[in-house]
């Protein structure tokens, strides 16, 4: 039975780059996939596409196509990768800079956009889409209008798959959905469609995506199991052995670091997810409460009777706005009486933003060491050897979000004795999502090749 | 006794909604969490964090649980002023439940 390998390399912005070559070198991989996106992550990246036409797509894809690129030549698997974020195109460019860089003079890159309706969010608001917020229920963006900074759609694997039937090595996306990235080499290794018959093998590959598509989260990472991860600092992320009767073997390169078991696969099943019923994605609703998970040796985990319900309507449209801005600072008290001194250090803050006629949108202290993690679960802590005060406020003003920065360190003087302070962030532009349901013929989905030595459509 | 005691959870953010995935350690565990893990008591332990409904999905094939806390995250990664604007410590908060006899 034909079966293809999918390593995972990244999950974030800023991930481990050791990992990822690694899979490249041993993990004997068909594809080597690159999740870099977040919620919050193409509101930054449009930020920068505004400034700068050629940036806005993930900077990683440098280091990480350096570090990964031979590899890919000399043996042949293909990497599929959302570093394009806001900018797709000016990430293929940069693919390219880094081919002639290593030699390589023939490379094919796939791109694929559309994704990204922004640009046409104007237009498409004049001929009565309306764009309803799925959490508030407000009907319509016109109130946010001007403070929309991003706005993408979440996209399928299918034109990832189209990319690959093309020739591509490299395929370059923004915001396809993280599982996406798993389901595009799918698609095109195992013929699998959209079709209504092949319902429960796309539902398959999009329980195999997410299992995988967070790397370390399911190979040892934000565990209970943190105890038992071997050598926490070399982590081997996570390879998907997928086979064509819909089931897959989960597991990483041996002797690599972390820990790979039925406990770790089924964290990374429950992880950001809403109803297990009915997952949804852009390329269909899978079901993740009929999966069958079974550690059939060390290492390694087998998923199996998989299942999904179809293609839904609507694609999930993120909306990015500015909405104020926020300002920080954290300060340390120290024993005796360090809680006391913490919570005098609160009014002392409320009473200075009062007197300078700040009034934030919101005002948050956390008290670290006592309850800023679990909040109203934590008990009332006894004698404590030293309490942080993490002040934070959302202001209509970056003036106001200085002032609250400023306040903070004066802390450290008007705050009892005994009290440091951590040098605060500068403040920064607080956006808000705008979560909303667009149909699929209003996301116009195109694909580029880009051959080295010349561009062609 | 506690959840601690008999269940693994990991926790994670989608918006202002936390959801928090529980692993009972065996079908003895699970069937005590089926009792123990409503909304009503959910939402009491949580208190002040959780402004909207609490949802508890049954996951029989792995023993497990999917909790949605809606409107729990101080309106979402981007613009929550809380320290943890993920909401990866609700997993060990979830933890810290007790069961009921």
């Amino acid at each position: 039975m034909k079966k293809i390998r999918l390593g995972a390399g990244s999950a974030y912005w800023g991930d481990l780059l050791e990992p990822a070559v690694e899979l490249a070198d041993k993990g004997e991989v068909d594809y080597l996939c690159f999740d870099h996106l977040s919620e919050l992550t193409l509101a930054v990246l449009q930020r920068q596409k505004a400034k700068d036409p050629n940036e806005g797509y993930i900077k990683d894809i440098e280091p990480w196509l350096e570090a990964t690129l031979p590899q890919a030549r000399k043996q042949g698997f293909k990497i599929v990768t959302n570093a394009g974020g806001a900018n797709p195109a000016g990430a293929a460019r940069k693919v390219i800079e880094v081919a002639e860089r290593l030699g390589i003079g023939d490379l094919k890159i796939a791109v694929v956009t559309g994704d990204d309706i922004f640009p046409d969010l104007d237009e498409m608001r004049s001929i009565g889409i309306k764009f309803p917020n799925l959490d508030t229920g407000e009907e319509d963006i016109d109130r946010i209008r001007q403070d929309i900074v991003a706005a993408n759609a979440y996209v399928g694997g299918d034109y990832i798959a189209r990319g690959l039937a093309a020739g591509a090595e490299v395929v370059v996306c923004g915001r396809v959905s993280d599982t996406a990235l798993f389901i595009g080499p799918m698609m095109h290794e195992f013929g699998w469609t959209y079709d209504p018959t092949d319902k429960d093998k796309i539902g398959a590959a999009i329980t195999i995506g997410h299992t995988v598509e967070c790397a370390a989260l399911a190979t040892g990472a934000v565990s209970n199991l943190w105890r038992q991860s071997k050598d926490p600092w070399r982590p081997g992320y996570p390879i998907a052995e997928v086979s064509e009767d819909a089931t897959a073997v989960i597991s990483k390169v041996e002797g690599s670091g972390g820990l790979l078991n039925e406990w770790t696969v089924k964290e990374q099943l429950v992880y950001e997810i809403g109803d297990p019923n009915n997952y949804y994605m852009p390329d269909g609703i899978a079901d993740f409460t009929t999966v069958k998970v079974e550690e059939i040796a060390p290492e390694r985990v087998k998923l199996s009777n998989m299942s999904g319900k179809g293609l839904p309507d609507k694609l999930k449209v993120c909306i990015g706005y500015r909405d104020g801005w926020e300002g920080e600072g954290s300060l340390l008290f120290s024993w005796p009486d360090a809680y006391e001194k913490a919570r005098r250090g609160e009014r002392i803050i409320r009473e200075r933003l009062k007197l300078l006629g700040v009034d934030p949108i919101e005002l948050h202290f956390d008290y670290i060491g006592v309850n800023a993690l679990h909040g109203p679960v934590a008990p009332e802590p006894g004698e404590m050897n030293e309490v942080g005060l993490r002040v934070a406020a959302r202001t209509r003003t970056k003036e106001d979000a200085d002032t609250v920065k400023r306040e903070s360190t004066h802390l450290w003087t008007l705050g009892g004795i005994g009290t440091g302070y951590l040098s605060p962030a500068q403040p920064r532009p607080s956006v808000s999502l705008w979560p909303t349901l667009v149909s699929r013929d209003q996301v116009q989905m195109k694909l580029t090749m880009v051959e080295m030595g010349g561009a062609r459509k | 006794m506690q959840v601690k005691d008999i269940a693994y959870a990991r926790s994670g953010d989608k918006g202002d909604v936390v959801n928090v995935g529980v692993l009972a350690l065996d079908d003895a565990a699970y069937g005590r969490l089926l009792r123990a893990l409503t909304p009503d008591r959910i939402k009491r332990h949580f208190g002040e964090w959780v402004h909207g409904k609490v949802e508890v999905f049954p996951m029989p094939n792995i023993n497990g649980f999917n909790i949605l806390l809606h409107n729990a995250l101080g309106g979402g990664a981007t613009k929550t002023l809380r320290y943890d604007v993920t909401g990866k410590a609700f997993s060990t908060a979830l933890l810290r439940m007790d069961l009921p006899e």
